[in-house]
This record gives structure tokens, C-alpha cells and sequence, in this order.
């Protein structure tokens, strides 16, 4: 296994801020300016597939994940997102044979979900306190070995959007379209759903089950606004998030602030969005 | 059913066999047989839930169907451009035309611009009298446009057959006649079979050379002057229709031989 103390060594050199002296922040810092990337990229699509309650519903299984490692001794780090996999292609698998629509479907695992967590942490009073981390998130206890499966996880969703992104948006587009036009719909479908339900269940560390679709829905919408191109949209959408995770992450350190690190995030991602909406009147045709 | 043979256009670039559709129960397409003459414009015509669209989806592959669709038996594997109907789709989605049109042909992500095959999309959106849109947003074109485009994109395709449901719902009169001169154009130009679905019946007895009367089973097929009469017609759509003048069909060739194709392309 490769070093990562040198990356961390760098940070205060890079980034000369009190704050980051501890170890524990860098590596926050490092796993947010992984998670950030990943979760713009997938963003994009969660935006332009309309799948924002998708990624909702892999959020909440975080709960049940949890709870059955916790149940059977398994470690939740591996049944969070093992357990947020199946589901995730699950969904895909009966959308795309059921003569329901797409929200019913999703709807129905979400209540699922929610209930299965809940009937099982219930049962605990000790797992009902380890779960309240998951509804808020915990960026500042990422380990060096999360950090590592980020790093894994980060060259694959990079790699399938350097591959896939044009294809996806034709997805996005038109299935119908695209099918008739030889593109491998369904290939593409199961892929981005499976690496969404990867994203979606890391970002849960970062910023929590509530806030976690904020973080693919904000800085993809705020992007939309400051762009009329595809290509614009998907670098929009990266600097949005990155400079979101990093000011969230040093503002939520500072004294007067100590704030949640994950919503602090989301407000600055927030904030992108408000001054996009001043942007539209520059940069769209009105004529829509 | 009433069968008119084509004579020569008897050859077939796609054939339907005992073609049956059913959703949930209710028959939507019953033994239909059919066949698509090669390098003809063949309309599909009936009223509304004809299944004519049914019988699009079917030959693309779309939804599940019982019998035989063969597309161009005996050779390499045909391509297929599809132009559809009612262009829905999120209009406030950051696209460019020119990203639209190489969305399907570039790998490189449009992270990095667009590259590849721009040249050929440039001509295309040429030959749809499109060329001043590249730059402009998708969701901002208007109906016409729109169709055009997206003729250009099936039409990157290079197709044997270009497959339309009706490509002109929901354009004014004068954007439909421009497509449709258009669209003649790019078929005798190119040399693809052509089928269209169309509500419009001017459109159809002026420019389509093969015509398949649907009403869930075949009524009617063959070339545009022997199946559009007004005994056919009043069959599958329950109305006198009487309109139809006879005098502006094609004859059952490759080409639109009416009044005004003639002036255009003889000139």
C-alpha cells in the first residue's frame, strides 16, 4: 500500500492555515477534495436524468446498511455501501421492466428502506446514537484507509465519465433516441447507477444522509446557470463543489464558526447557486 | 385487406409478417404484414390509435412484438436513423447543437471541446439548412428547427432507412412543406428507404411513393393513387374523405413526381 503521509505533509505547505496543522484535518480535507470531483461529475446526470430522488433513496439505505453490519458484526464501512449497490441497481433493474413510473418505484424502496433502518435500529437504543453520525455526517474521522478506497473509487467514476459522459447525455437526452442510435443504454444505465450508489454512500460521511443530495444536485444546478454547453457545465460544476468542500471545511474549523462541516459545505455550494440565478440573465437566450 | 403490387419497387427493404403487439391485454397491433419497397418514401397512415407509432417501436426494436420484422434480408447489418415524434426533452439542459450532434460520435468528453467529426456534422446540419444553429442552445430552437436537427442526427446515422414518427406534429404549415421538400431531397441524394408515420394526408398523396393504410390490422397497402381512394379511406377513418387529389401522387417510383418536385428538380 502507497504512502498517503506525504499528500497530507503538503497540505499545510500548500494551504497555510492554522487549522489544517492536525492530521485529522487534512485527511478531512483530502477525502472532501475526493468526494467533491465525484460527486459534481455524477451530478451532472443526477441533474440532467432527474434522478435526484434516486440518489435519496441510496442515502436512506445508508441506514439500513449500517444497521445490518452493526447487526452481524460486520464492519458498516463495508455494508454501507455493499448494501447501497444492491439497491441501487435493484431500482434500475424494476424501472426498467415495470410498467410504474419511475418515482412510484423509487418511492416504494424509499419507504422500504426507511422502514427496514428504523424497525432495526429501534430494537437498540446504543445503535440509535452511532446512527445520528450518519444523519449528519463525520468528514473529520475518515480514516487512511477510507481515504484509499476514495482514491480507487475516484480514478473509476473519473474514468467511466472520461468514457461515457458524451453517451450519457445523449441518455439523458432521449433513451428512445439514443436506443434507436446503437448507444448501449442499458450498459450505460446499470454502470451510472452503481457508481452513483458509491458516490452517494461515501458522500454520506461527508455531509450526512440529509445533505448528501445536495451535494450532487447543488453544484450541477448553479452550473447549469453559469453555462449554455455540456462541456462547460461538467468544469462549472467541479469548481463549484471543490471551492464549496474546501471553504466549508476551514470555515467550520474556525472558532467563531464551529458549525457542522457538511452543511457548512452545502451553504457555500448554496451560495454559488444564488449568484448563478444573477448569472442567467447574462449567459442564457430568454427565449429559453 | 387490399395488396397493390409495386412492380418495381417490389423489392423489399423491410417486411413485416404477422406482426402482433399487445399491452396489458388489449391488442394494439393484429397480424399485421406489410413490406417497405427499397428506396421508397412509404407513409404509414391511419387515425389515432392506429398503431402506427406501435409498428415504429416494433421495427426499432423497442418493444416486444410477436411474428417477423426483417430489415434488408441477406446483407450487412442495416443502419437505422430515426427522427421522433414530439421532441421532448429537458429544454433547460446546457447543450450546444454541435454537442447534440456529436454527442453520439465523439468519445472525447465535450470537457474538452468538441473535436471530432465536426466537419461532417457541419455538413449535415448544412444539407438541413441548419448551419447557423451549431453554436446555438438546443433548448432554444424552435419547432422547425428542432425537427431539421434532429433530421441531421438520423441522418449522421447514414441510414439505409430513416425512420420517422411524425417528424412534422406540432409545425406550421410552411416548416412542414420545407421538411418534406427537404427530405425528398436527402432521399433522392442519398438513396435511403424512407418510413413515415403522418397524420397529414397533403403530405402523404403529394410526397409518400408506398403507402400502408394501418387501423391495428393493414387495410390498404401499394402506391399512393390506387390505395387512396375514397372507399379506403373512408374505411379506416370512418369519413367521407373525398379531398384527396389524385392528380399529385407519385406514380410508385423513387421520386416525387408532383407538380411542383418536377419544376424543382428539372429545372
Amino acid at each position: 500500500m502507497f504512502d498517503l503521509t506525504v499528500f497530507f505533509d503538503l497540505i499545510p505547505l500548500l494551504i497555510p492555515c492554522e487549522c489544517l496543522q492536525s492530521r485529522f484535518m487534512q485527511q478531512a480535507l483530502v477525502g472532501l477534495v475526493l468526494l467533491a470531483p465525484m460527486a459534481a461529475a455524477m451530478g451532472v446526470q443526477v441533474v440532467n436524468f432527474r434522478m435526484a430522488f434516486f440518489a435519496d433513496a441510496i442515502s436512506h439505505s445508508a441506514f439500513a446498511g449500517v444497521a445490518i453490519g452493526l447487526l452481524a458484526s460486520v464492519d458498516p464501512h463495508l455494508t454501507m455501501p455493499a448494501f447501497g449497490l444492491l439497491i441501487g441497481l435493484g431500482i434500475v433493474a424494476v424501472q426498467r421492466r415495470s410498467m410504474l413510473s419511475s418515482d412510484t418505484v423509487i418511492g416504494v424502496f424509499f419507504s422500504a428502506l426507511i422502514a427496514f433502518g428504523l424497525a432495526v435500529v429501534s430494537r437498540d437504543a446504543s445503535l440509535a446514537r452511532d446512527m445520528q453520525r450518519f444523519l449528519y455526517g463525520d468528514i473529520l474521522t475518515i480514516g487512511e484507509g477510507e481515504i484509499r478506497w476514495l482514491i480507487l473509487l475516484f480514478i473509476t467514476v473519473m474514468a467511466f465519465q472520461a468514457w461515457g459522459y458524451n453517451r450519457m447525455l445523449y441518455i439523458g437526452i432521449s433513451p428512445t433516441l439514443a436506443t434507436a442510435h446503437r448507444v448501449r443504454v442499458a450498459a450505460y444505465q446499470y454502470v451510472y447507477a452503481a457508481l452513483l450508489s458509491l458516490v452517494v454512500t461515501f458522500s454520506v460521511w461527508a455531509v450526512g444522509v440529509l445533505l448528501v443530495t445536495a451535494l450532487l444536485i447543488v453544484p450541477a444546478a448553479a452550473a447549469r446557470n453559469f453555462t449554455r454547453s455540456a462541456g462547460a457545465m461538467f468544469w462549472w460544476a467541479l469548481a463549484i463543489s471543490v471551492t464549496s468542500a474546501v471553504a466549508g471545511l476551514l470555515v467550520s474549523a474556525q472558532e467563531w464558526a464551529r458549525s457542522a462541516t457538511g452543511a457548512t459545505v452545502i451553504l457555500f455550494a448554496f451560495g454559488w447557486f444564488v449568484l448563478s440565478l444573477f448569472a442567467t440573465f447574462f449567459t442564457k437566450d430568454h427565449s429559453l | 385487406m387490399i395488396r397493390i403490387d409495386n412492380g418495381p419497387l417490389a423489392k423489399a427493404a423491410v417486411t413485416f409478417k404477422e406482426v402482433t403487439v399487445t399491452s396489458s391485454g388489449v391488442s394494439i397491433l393484429d397480424r399485421v404484414n406489410a413490406s417497405v419497397p427499397r428506396g421508397s418514401w412509404t407513409a404509414v397512415i391511419g387515425p389515432n390509435g392506429a398503431g402506427k407509432s406501435t409498428l415504429l417501436l416494433a421495427l426499432l426494436g423497442m418493444i416486444p412484438y410477436h411474428g417477423l420484422i426483417s430489415i434488408a434480408p441477406g446483407e450487412k447489418a442495416p443502419r437505422i436513423g430515426y427522427v421522433p415524434q414530439r421532441f421532448s426533452f429537458d429544454r433547460g439542459m446546457p447543450i450546444t447543437v454541435m454537442e447534440f450532434m456529436l454527442m453520439g460520435r465523439q468519445r472525447l468528453p465535450f470537457w474538452f471541446g468538441c473535436r471530432r467529426g465536426m466537419a461532417k456534422a457541419r455538413e449535415l446540419l448544412g444539407a438541413v439548412r441548419a448551419e447557423a444553429l451549431e453554436g446555438r442552445r438546443l433548448g432554444a430552437l424552435s419547432g422547425g428547427e428542432m425537427q431539421r436537427v434532429l433530421l441531421a442526427l438520423a441522418l449522421q446515422e447514414e441510414p439505409d432507412l430513416l425512420v420517422l414518427d411524425e417528424p412534422t406534429a406540432g409545425v406550421d404549415m410552411q416548416g412542414e412543406q420545407i421538411f418534406c421538400e427537404l427530405l425528398d431531397e436527402l432521399r433522392r441524394e442519398k438513396g435511403f428507404t424512407q418510413i413515415m408515420v403522418s397524420h397529414d394526408l397533403a403530405t402523404v398523396t403529394h410526397h409518400a411513393t408506398h403507402v400502408i393504410c394501418l387501423n391495428r390490422r393493414v387495410a390498404a397497402e401499394g402506391p399512393p393513387r390506387q390505395v387512396l381512394t375514397g372507399e379506403t379511406l373512408t374505411a379506416i377513418f370512418g369519413l367521407h374523405m373525398g379531398l384527396v387529389d389524385a392528380h399529385g401522387m407519385p406514380e410508385g417510383d423513387t421520386s416525387c413526381t408532383a407538380a411542383c418536385c418536377r419544376k424543382k428538380f428539372h429545372v
